[in-house]
């Protein structure tokens, strides 16, 4: 969330119970900054990556990254302007460290209360929301089963899930396109998950973002559906290396589609030769059953 | 577009840097950007470029460097630069490689008064 001014965007997202009517989170922030975007005074400017590490601007001091946290001065009089205390600092930081620890914080909860959580992610409309409903008709007589779902808006993921029986909580992200570590650990503190039971995420519809996030997750499903291409997982790499499962949906659609289900296995297999496969058609039960197994081989 | 979050990450990153160390406003900011991050650069910049009005880095100048992408084929063991994830060794064409650099995203130093 954007802590320096207050302002919702772009990390500005909504955790809300399906039942309820939308509670935006700081809705009297929600004003946006992003608006006078080109009113800077043309002082400043930045410096593509094509610069590589070479400095180039008339703030040039002559110097690489690396040095010391110490205060020194540079020679003014080459840039025609001064810096009367300019300090430089190293800092060395993984940026994405801040959610890692978060999402470590995460999986130590889920491994405490024996929690089976799974992070869904996909393109939308791959069928990440029919087969939950599925899953959770079949399981909930024998399982716990708790949902947090993801979408940039409306809740009626988390209705519909709702009504098949298992407590959801829906995260609106807003802008967002993916969940993050913080986001989860906030909704788990409404969703109150029991111990040893099942909890899937289904991210946001998307299959880019969500790969560079973790959230803690016991393992990552991936769903594509036959009615994509079947070279989905050439196009979103990193999507696919480093999910644990592969489901391939809609089987039912296949005498109608183009879809090779050997060249969509080959091209993430060549991947990931780690990742597994269910071929499911959440419409049809097919690979249903395959799934209850995976999931109780895994928890 | 994770790009725009990340950029707020790392104002909010450089921003609490600063105030730590005593800095009123921040002049330059450098960031570390693999190949093979997942980060798309020029996104991440324009998002930066975006999101800094109104803070302390309105002034700054941005320096993204980029870090090449290596994998080190576990065929042949070379070492060998990738461009993008689906490379195959130039060597003896097997896949996958183990990837070895280009992975970081980094917020390397901060300068300021």
């Amino acid at each position: 969330m954007c802590e320096t001014c207050g302002c919702g965007k772009p990390g500005e997202f909504t955790i809300r119970e399906s039942s309820e009517t939308a509670k935006r989170r700081n809705s009297e922030n929600d004003h946006n900054h992003h608006e006078h975007m080109h009113e800077h005074d043309g002082h400043w400017h930045s410096h593509g990556q094509e610069e590589s590490s070479e400095i180039k601007s008339d703030h040039h001091h002559g110097h690489e990254h690396g040095h010391d946290e110490h205060p020194h001065s540079h020679g003014d009089e080459a840039n025609g302007h001064s810096h009367p205390q300019k300090k430089e600092i190293a800092l060395n930081i993984d940026i994405l460290s801040e959610n890692n620890r978060l999402a470590e914080r995460n999986r130590g909860y889920f491994e405490g209360k024996e929690v089976l959580c799974l992070n869904m992610m996909s393109s939308p409309g791959s069928g990440k929301t029919s087969i939950l409903e599925k899953t959770i008709l079949a399981l909930r007589q024998t399982h716990k089963i708790f949902v947090i779902e993801g979408d940039q808006q409306t809740a009626r993921d988390a209705e519909r899930i709702e009504k098949s029986g298992a407590p959801a909580i829906q995260i609106n992200t807003g802008s967002g396109c993916h969940l993050d570590a913080n986001m989860i650990h906030l909704a788990l503190k409404k969703l109150e998950v029991e111990n040893r039971s099942i909890l899937f995420i289904e991210n946001v519809g998307n299959l880019v973002c969500p790969a560079l996030f973790d959230l803690g997750e016991t393992r990552r499903v991936v769903v594509i559906s036959v009615t994509e291409g079947d070279d989905k997982p050439l196009k979103y790499p990193y999507m696919f290396q480093t999910s644990h499962l592969c489901i391939i949906n809609k089987t039912d659609l296949l005498p109608y589609v183009d879809f090779s289900v050997e060249n969509a296995m080959a091209n993430a297999k060549q991947l990931n030769p780690e990742l597994e496969f269910i071929l499911m058609s959440a419409r049809t039960g097919e690979g249903m059953q395959e799934w209850y197994e995976w999931l109780s081989k895994i928890s | 577009m994770h790009e725009l979050s990340l950029a707020t990450d790392v104002i909010n990153l450089a921003t609490e840097q600063a105030k730590k160390n005593g800095l009123v406003v921040i002049t330059e900011l450098r960031i570390e950007v693999g190949d093979l991050s997942g980060v798309e650069a020029d996104a991440f910049q324009w998002a930066l470029e975006l999101l800094i009005n109104d803070t302390m880095l309105n002034h700054a100048d941005i320096y993204l460097i980029r870090s090449p992408g290596t994998g080190i084929c576990q065929a042949c063991h070379r070492e060998f630069e990738m461009k993008n994830r689906l490379e195959s060794c130039p060597n003896c064409a097997s896949f996958p490689s183990e990837i070895r650099g280009g992975q970081e995203f980094r917020l390397l130093s901060i300068a300021g008064e």
